[in-house]
């Protein structure tokens, strides 16, 4: 049994040892968590960034065990369709995303970045995005979504 | 490729009706003429309230904020997680399936063998499981013996063609003839005219879809007389029968759902083999099933663009002129025929010979992606078209307009030349100093984008003013949804947020599959005759409150309905409804859509001459399709075009091993999708000097 402190809820989950946190917020806590997605599984597309400590972090690779005792934010908690965050507002407003798949991941990371960096260059904003990959194509405009959630 | 789609002979007869028409900034309903059996058009391409306008996606709330349920998403009450055992040999048979050692771990259900005797691609599926976690099935796959007879396989096309190659399927050679077209002897005269000639080889690789949500779907299937299908698919409409006869039940009885779908791209169409094993599983277990494919299956058998292997020797003449062809084409499908736009795809070529062949590997067998044989015509003829241009020493923007007949193409690459700045060209290819060489390139395409009739649309209307209106068709992302509603708010004078959209479920309305860019041109028009309609209903209900004027002059704008002089807002206007509402019914109508579209690109490139590394740093792309149903949309789907095609030109291919026969890149980590380092400056121009007043599909959007 884990508990996990997702978007600023105690979840309680039953899980084996193995179960990555990606696995357990989608399959394992009620009601689920599906958000994050899981496109690889193996830490290679971003798809399933959440925030451990308000750090963006492959949930496919890290285990629901180790993950107990810290905050996990997901794309969820970030804001909602009535109260997006700024990262959020402006993807819509942008058209930063098609199908939609990996627009969790590359939201979670931006504004885990803009934190960071408030007033980031474009060629920070596509360092910092590096590791989350979209196949609609939707790059340019997950950009100019990042700079303009950046001036606000 | 013509302009007008659909020649008139004969005229029409002609009637004369009133539709809603911008006049002097003044929004009223005017009288045209159309033709007697169509009704009223979509009026010109700029003069559109919200259609042809920036309009942010209708779901894209519910997707930046997680909340948008995927099928990948869905979780139902006893579901069990269904995995594939894959063959690990290039071509075989297998011989036993031991289950035992499987069967006995703990939270296992069901292990059953997939329906092939002979795999012929490693890959190929053996088993399937269905346990209670993803983490057990994979247990159970790990934990089943199988036993195969190791046949000769053969997966690279130069080893196929081998006359000694071992054959990829018994009955057939590996090499089948697809067809020849025009004179070999004519061609071969007329090289002996020509002022030079170029012969090259071109080969273009196996390119994966590389869908993120994969391939799959859950069946709700729990022993009773109905069933629910969650598909991450292309067609609502293309599941339903195969699962109810793999279901034992009627047809109409099983019901598909898609709200939201994580990409297709041409690949995601039917049941398929993983469906049918789904619903074999969850028929046995009498438990929804999930079964979604891993990474690794959605690389080795969920579909591929064809490859292909062209031969092409053309002559000039020194004005310009290309007077003759001759071309070997290898449509490189895997265990399919493959697919490759005959050469010399766009171009007049004068005397033109080909022959066309597919060439079979022990690989699964290709499947549609994004225009499907074009690319792969386009990347070898515009090489090639260069590679002339460059013999006779003449600009290869004005070498292209000398050969290509449709003048759509001269003003969008006198555009595009303007765009990227074709005047800073270095003429001389490798003319600039030192290893890191600036190039400038251009290329042009074609696509149908016709529509067909299938759609069925229902506008309901709501005394308390709501509106929906209800289609099954799909949104991959490409503003289906959006639009829908657009059609509708802005025929009835609304606003985006008064009228609300049903699609994905196969209860409602027919529609199309989302194939070959059909989608918005068989849609759009539906739904626009839908709403049209909904008008007239509405008009003639409304008319007594405002002076009893014909239904057709009364303007419906602005969130107001109006004729003679006098308004109701729509709210008072949809109380005068019957109880239940109204229900208008739209069908597709031919007049509201057409085919052919052009597109030209150009692109910017660094090249290292010492290393070979190549870096996009510009690309444009002006696309024509008609009536821009959403520009912001539209846009988008050109910024992915150009994205998707630089991968394929320069960093995306699938890698066989010729010995083991089997993928080596099958993941993100080996195959190379292009990310955002990679990403050049895009630039994506509508044609807007397209003035056909119909909807035409362009990449679905």
């Amino acid at each position: 049994k884990v508990v996990l402190d997702v978007n600023g809820q105690q979840r309680e989950a039953q899980v084996e040892p193995r179960t990555t946190l990606l696995n357990t917020l989608r399959n394992h806590l009620e009601p689920a968590v599906t958000g994050p997605k899981l496109v690889c599984d193996v830490g290679t597309c971003g798809a399933c960034t959440v925030l451990i400590d308000g750090k963006p972090v492959y949930s496919c690779l890290v285990l629901a065990v180790d993950a107990t005792k810290k905050k996990i934010t997901t794309v969820e908690g970030l804001g909602t369709p009535e109260n997006p965050n700024a990262v959020q507002a402006a993807f819509v407003e942008n058209d930063a995303l098609m199908c939609g798949f990996c627009t969790p991941g590359f939201v979670t990371t931006i504004s885990a970045y803009l934190k960071k960096n408030p007033n980031p260059s474009l060629a920070e904003v596509k360092e910092a995005c590096k590791g989350n990959f979209c196949r609609c194509g939707t790059y340019p405009r997950v950009f100019e979504a990042a700079l303009a959630a950046a001036k606000g | 490729m013509q302009q007008q789609p659909q020649a008139q002979p004969t005229p029409k007869p002609k009637k004369k009706i009133r539709v809603p028409r911008v006049v002097n900034g003044v929004e009223q309903m005017v009288e045209i003429e159309v033709d007697e059996d169509t009704g009223p058009g979509w009026g010109p391409n700029d003069k559109h309230k919200l259609l042809n306008h920036r309009i942010t996606r209708v779901d894209g709330p519910l997707k930046a904020t997680g909340v948008a349920r995927y099928t990948y998403d869905q979780r139902l009450p006893g579901m069990l997680y269904a995995r594939v055992l894959r063959c690990p040999h290039g071509h075989a048979r297998v011989t036993k399936i031991d289950r035992d050692a499987a069967s006995k771990i703990s939270g296992v259900k069901a292990i059953i063998p997939a329906p092939l005797s002979e795999l012929r691609f490693a890959g190929a599926p053996v088993a399937a499981v269905a346990a209670t976690t993803p983490e057990i099935a994979g247990d159970a796959l790990r934990a089943i013996k199988v036993t195969y007879e190791v046949l000769p396989h053969v997966v690279h096309a130069h080893h196929a063609i081998r006359p000694d190659a071992p054959k990829v399927i018994a009955e057939e050679n590996n090499l089948q003839d697809k067809g020849k077209n025009g004179d070999p002897q004519k061609a071969e005269a007329a090289f002996a005219t020509a002022d030079a000639v170029v012969e090259g080889e071109y080969m273009t690789s196996r390119i994966h879809h590389a869908c993120l949500e994969t391939h799959g779907m859950v069946v709700d299937y729990r022993g009773g007389d109905s069933a629910t299908i969650y598909a991450s698919t292309q067609g609502t409409f293309t599941i339903h029968d195969d699962a109810a006869k793999e279901l034992g039940l009627p047809a109409s009885a099983v019901t598909t759902t898609v709200e939201h779908m994580g990409g297709g791209f041409g690949s995601k169409f039917g049941l398929g083999l993983e469906g049918m094993l789904a619903c074999r599983l969850s028929k046995q277990t009498k438990s929804p099933v999930k079964l979604m494919f891993t990474r690794y299956d959605e690389f080795v058998m969920a579909g591929n663009r064809s490859g292909s292997w062209q031969k092409l020797k053309a002559g000039v003449k020194k004005d310009g002129t290309i007077i003759a062809l001759q071309a070997r084409q290898y449509r490189l499908g895997g265990l399919g025929p493959g697919s490759q736009a005959g050469q010399p795809y766009i171009y007049r070529m004068g005397d033109t010979y080909r022959e066309v062949f597919a060439l079979h590997t022990n690989e699964d067998s290709s499947v549609a992606m994004r225009a499907p044989g074009h690319p792969q015509a386009s990347f070898a003829v515009e090489t090639l078209v260069d590679e002339l241009a460059y013999k006779i020493r003449m600009d290869p923007v004005a070498f292209r307009k000398k050969n290509l007949r449709d003048e759509v193409y001269h003003r969008q690459l006198d555009r595009g030349a303007k765009e990227i700045g074709w005047s800073r060209r270095n003429p001389i290819a490798g003319g600039n100093p030192g290893p890191l060489k600036r190039g400038i390139g251009c290329a042009v395409g074609t696509w149908g984008g016709g529509g067909n009739n299938q759609c069925k649309v229902d506008v309901t209307i709501s005394r308390d003013g709501a509106v929906v209106v209800a289609i099954g068709t799909q949104d991959l992302g490409t503003g289906t949804r959006t639009y829908t509603r657009a059609i509708v708010a802005e025929e009835l004078g609304l606003g985006m947020k008064d009228v609300k959209e049903q699609i994905g479920n196969s209860r409602l309305g027919a529609a199309n599959a989302s194939g070959g860019s059909t989608t918005s041109p068989s849609v759009a028009p539906a739904v626009k005759d839908a709403a049209i309609k909904a008008r007239m209903l509405m008009a003639e209900r409304v008319a007594p409150l405002i002076g009893n004027p014909k239904p057709d002059e009364i303007l419906f704008s602005g969130g107001n309905v109006s004729a003679k002089g006098q308004t109701v807002t729509w709210k008072q206007a949809a109380a005068t409804l019957p109880a239940a509402g109204i229900t208008a019914h739209g069908q597709w109508r031919s007049d509201l859509q057409a085919r052919g579209v052009h597109g030209v690109c150009f692109a910017e490139v660094e090249v290292d001459v010492e290393t070979g590394h190549i870096k996009p740093i510009k690309m444009v792309h002006i696309q024509d399709c008609g009536l821009p149903l959403n520009r912001l949309a539209m846009e988008s789907q050109i910024n992915g075009g150009m994205i998707q095609s630089l991968g394929m030109a320069l960093w995306e291919g699938r890698v066989m091993d010729a010995k083991l026969g089997m993928q080596l890149n099958p993941g993100f980590g080996d195959y190379k999708l292009p990310g955002t380092l990679e990403m050049p400056e895009l630039v994506p121009l509508i044609d807007d000097d397209d003035k056909r007043e119909a909807v035409i599909g362009m990449s679905e959007g």
